[in-house]
């Protein structure tokens, strides 16, 4: 198991060394740069000329590129060239907007995509289950921005239960009014994500159905959905771990949408306008963040399936 | 005489300005209740900066909070007032007939916000960094300053190179802000000037909130804290203005002006601005080089109606706006006509004519859309090209590629752009180039004015480019909010003089 866990960290890191060359080189064919923008429109040449050498601009990208990996390797994630605040300061305080509504979605998506989901399996030649089944199809479909819209229509301004959009000033400071104004971003995300995990938990069920154990446990004398809740449903767990993982990836995904269009001024919102900006350095941390906790998750996943699940521990 | 000029519009203009900041009776409706000095004033506007360092950072937003407000130079201007200059932290000031000597006298009793006391070598050690150093903002501003010294510790002298009728403007600007010596203060993060607030606060992606300074030279400012709300959505802004989240919000969509009006809880005022919407026309690529070309796409543009569909304009004929001097108005210089510009077309030899609009995602698609339908009436095809605005910069502003472009230019006093032929409008006039030369080289106000807008008439009848509108944004003013300034809202914002009453 030790073992299993070291290879699975260094493959973690192997990851994050890959994504971070490939973070640096990918934003240095954007147009445009931090320094014109600050210099602004009415510059001249030598202006501009002047900043990007006090920016430290001027040097070599691969000179840049391992100064960004030296200052990581001390825990630096840098400064940001436009706001003058340290990245990770920026990345925390930004985060206690989008790590919360990823926490919200989640357990939306949690909510209605298990119950449903088995719902859904066992009552699979009902009028119910179908509808059901038709139903989580075409969500799963729909883009998180027409989701988001139309929440907002119904929730916000026919009926006015919720604020359409931003986030209080006093942050969660004013934890009511903070929460209110994530109920329906984590809505749009978690409806979508929540429709997807229902088809995967339904296909997952339906497949421990067909099951020699379950039919077993019933030829005992369990009924149908008694086997299934015992026997069926661990296995089903098990590979619904696998998929959230892929989840929380896709929900941060949302966020980055999802803040935009609700103006929360979350991670999501702060990474779309440091792109604007050409904040580079910044970005670059930010996404090398996002990166690392997304790998981080699948780490996490592959050692909790193994902790849990005896075949795949003897298998090593 | 010149020196007589100054002196009596200085004057003058502070007795406006003691008259304006005790009687407070510029906005429409007094307000009912009393005073509070306690008050918070919660301003919601579109564009937040993105850090504080007004030395270094360009863009609109950062003047809009900090200037007046935090930060202060010698001299200041007034929107309210067509811009005139006012004294800030000098008392006064006089220019030697040459045109070439400005003495000021500085203001006694100025603290910086640590708490010490401004001196004539702070004043002169941030004119003489901001001319040195080029990454500070209009550091070409003072480029013509020859020397800068304090004869004593109560006056300041700067001497130009040459005469500059607009130098003293410019030291309204950022180049004339004055900073304390050898500051320690992180500028990116915090600030440390001489205004009536200081910064309190900062949320990015959300407000920036100022507090009172009691230790301020002049009257104190009439509230305790100012939250400036930033709401980039228009109709999130009403919103929060409807659901009293807001005393006031600028720049209101006049298609949800209704929406705030219905509460009874504010009035809208109309201002100025020099907020130039300009349609550039690549001067230096053909088939725009062909004045023909240039003529037939202005003509085929009805200003009227563009106005109407934007409604927060008005229309602008000429590349001076109204609070800038050598302004005229020119219309009737060119009237929409498409019948007309579709027979300069074919005389030019363009007929089926395929043109790109670069125009930077910030601005909304009312005003590009309108474009592509008339000039598609006089058989030009325009694709619209929406780039962020860092790829504006770098394709259009700094590598001239592009056919049309379309952006707001806000600066004040801008027309020098149509006198430097290596701007990204590619207008190159030997004439206007003199004139604007003389216009500022002259010590007579009234004659630079004239050769102004000598210039700026060439420049129209050349259609070197089409002034589609001037923006006149409108101000939902709280009814319990006084003095709230009206023009100029988009670069200045001097909030020290606004109250707030109690209901």
């Amino acid at each position: 198991m030790i073992r299993y866990a070291l290879t699975r960290l260094g493959l973690l890191l192997l990851g994050l060394a890959v994504a971070s060359a490939l973070i640096f080189l990918s934003l240095r064919v954007l147009p445009g740069d931090v320094a014109q923008l600050i210099a602004g429109t009415q510059s001249t040449p030598e202006q501009v000329a002047a900043l990007r050498e006090s920016l430290g601009l001027d040097v070599p990208l691969w000179t840049q590129y391992f100064d960004w990996i030296g200052g990581l390797l001390r825990g630096d994630l840098g400064t940001s060239l436009v706001t003058g605040e340290s990245v990770a300061a920026e990345l925390l305080d930004k985060a206690r907007v989008t790590v919360p509504l990823a926490v919200m979605s989640l357990t939306v998506a949690l909510l209605i995509g298990i119950p449903l989901g088995v719902l859904s399996a066992l009552g699979r030649r009902t009028a119910g289950g179908t509808a059901l089944s038709v139903a989580s199809q075409a969500l799963a479909a729909v883009p998180v921005v027409w989701a988001g819209m139309l929440l907002v229509v119904v929730f916000a301004v026919w009926l006015g239960w919720l604020p359409p959009q931003g986030f209080p000033r006093a942050g969660w400071n004013d934890p009511g009014a903070a929460f209110r104004a994530l109920v329906l971003p984590a809505l749009t995300i978690g409806v979508v994500e929540g429709a997807m995990l229902l088809r995967f938990v339904r296909s997952a069920t339906l497949q421990a159905l067909g099951q020699d154990y379950v039919r077993t446990a019933a030829a005992k004398g369990l009924t149908r959905t008694r086997a299934l809740v015992r026997h069926g449903l661990p296995n089903v767990g098990l590979s619904v771990i696998t998929v959230l993982g892929l989840q929380i990836a896709g929900i941060i995904v949302g966020a980055v949408v999802i803040e935009q269009l609700f103006t929360l001024p979350g991670v999501g919102r702060m990474l779309v306008a440091d792109v604007a900006a050409r904040d580079l350095p910044k970005v670059q941390g930010e996404l090398l963040a996002l990166t690392g906790f997304v790998l981080l998750v699948g780490f996490v996943v592959d050692l909790v399936h193994r902790l849990i699940d005896p075949r795949q521990r003897e298998a090593s | 005489m010149l020196r007589r000029t100054a002196l009596a519009t200085s004057a003058l203009l502070i007795g406006a300005l003691l008259l304006t900041s005790c009687t407070g009776g510029n906005t429409a409706s007094a307000p009912t209740g009393a005073v509070d000095p306690d008050a918070t004033l919660t301003v919601g506007l579109s564009l937040e900066p993105s850090n504080l360092d007004i030395r270094h950072t360009s863009g609109a937003a950062l003047e809009q909070a900090l200037v007046d407000n935090v930060y202060q130079g010698l001299v200041t201007r007034n929107g309210d007032d067509d811009n005139a200059i006012v004294p800030a932290l000098a008392t006064e000031w006089t220019i030697s007939p040459d045109g070439l000597t400005y003495t000021f006298t500085l203001r006694e009793g100025v603290t910086f916000h640590d708490g010490t006391a401004m001196t004539a070598d702070d004043v002169v050690t941030s004119l003489q960094t901001a001319k040195d150093d080029a990454t500070i903002q209009n550091s070409a501003d003072l480029a013509n300053v020859a020397s800068i010294a304090s004869p004593d510790a109560s006056t300041v002298v700067l001497t130009l190179a040459q005469p500059n009728i607009d130098f003293l403007f410019t030291l309204t600007g950022r180049a004339g802000l004055v900073f304390k010596n050898a500051d320690t203060t992180n500028f990116q993060t915090a600030a440390n000037g001489t205004g009536p607030f200081t910064v309190a606060s900062r949320n990015t992606g959300q407000s920036l909130t100022l507090a009172r300074y009691d230790g301020y030279w002049g009257d104190k400012a009439g509230v305790a804290e100012v939250v400036l709300d930033y709401i980039p959505d228009r109709s999130a802004a009403v919103n929060a203005a409807v659901s009293g989240d807001l005393d006031v919000a600028l720049e209101v969509d006049p298609e949800l002006q209704s929406q705030v009006e219905g509460t009874g809880n504010f009035t809208i005022d109309t201002g100025l601005t020099t907020d130039k919407a300009t349609l550039a026309f690549n001067n230096q690529r053909a088939p725009l080089t062909d004045q023909r070309v240039r003529e037939a796409l202005r003509l085929a543009i009805d200003h009227d109606a563009l106005v109407e569909t934007v409604i927060a304009a008005q229309t602008l004929n000429g590349p001076i706006p109204p609070l800038d001097p050598g302004y005229e108005d020119l219309t009737g210089s060119v009237s929409y006509n498409p019948d007309r510009a579709r027979d300069l077309l074919a005389q030019a030899g363009a007929e089926n004519l395929e043109l790109t609009l670069t125009i930077p995602n910030v601005y909304p698609t009312s005003i590009p859309t309108f474009l592509v339908s008339s000039f598609a009436d006089v058989g030009v095809t325009l694709k619209v090209e929406s780039v962020d605005f860092s790829t504006w910069l770098q394709d259009v502003y700094t590598n001239h590629d592009y056919d049309l472009s379309f952006v707001r230019h806000v600066e004040a006093r801008d027309f020098g752009n149509w006198a430097n032929p290596t701007y990204y409008f590619g207008y190159d006039n030997a004439t206007v180039q003199s004139l604007y030369a003389q216009a500022q080289a002259t010590t007579d106000e009234q004659q630079s004015s004239d050769l102004l807008a000598e210039a700026a008439r060439i420049v129209d009848d050349e259609d070197a480019a089409d002034w589609l509108l001037l923006a006149t944004p409108r101000t939902a003013v709280g009814t319990n909010v006084a003095n709230f300034p009206k023009n100029s809202l988009n670069v200045r914002l001097p909030l020290a003089g606004v109250t707030v009453s109690s209901e």
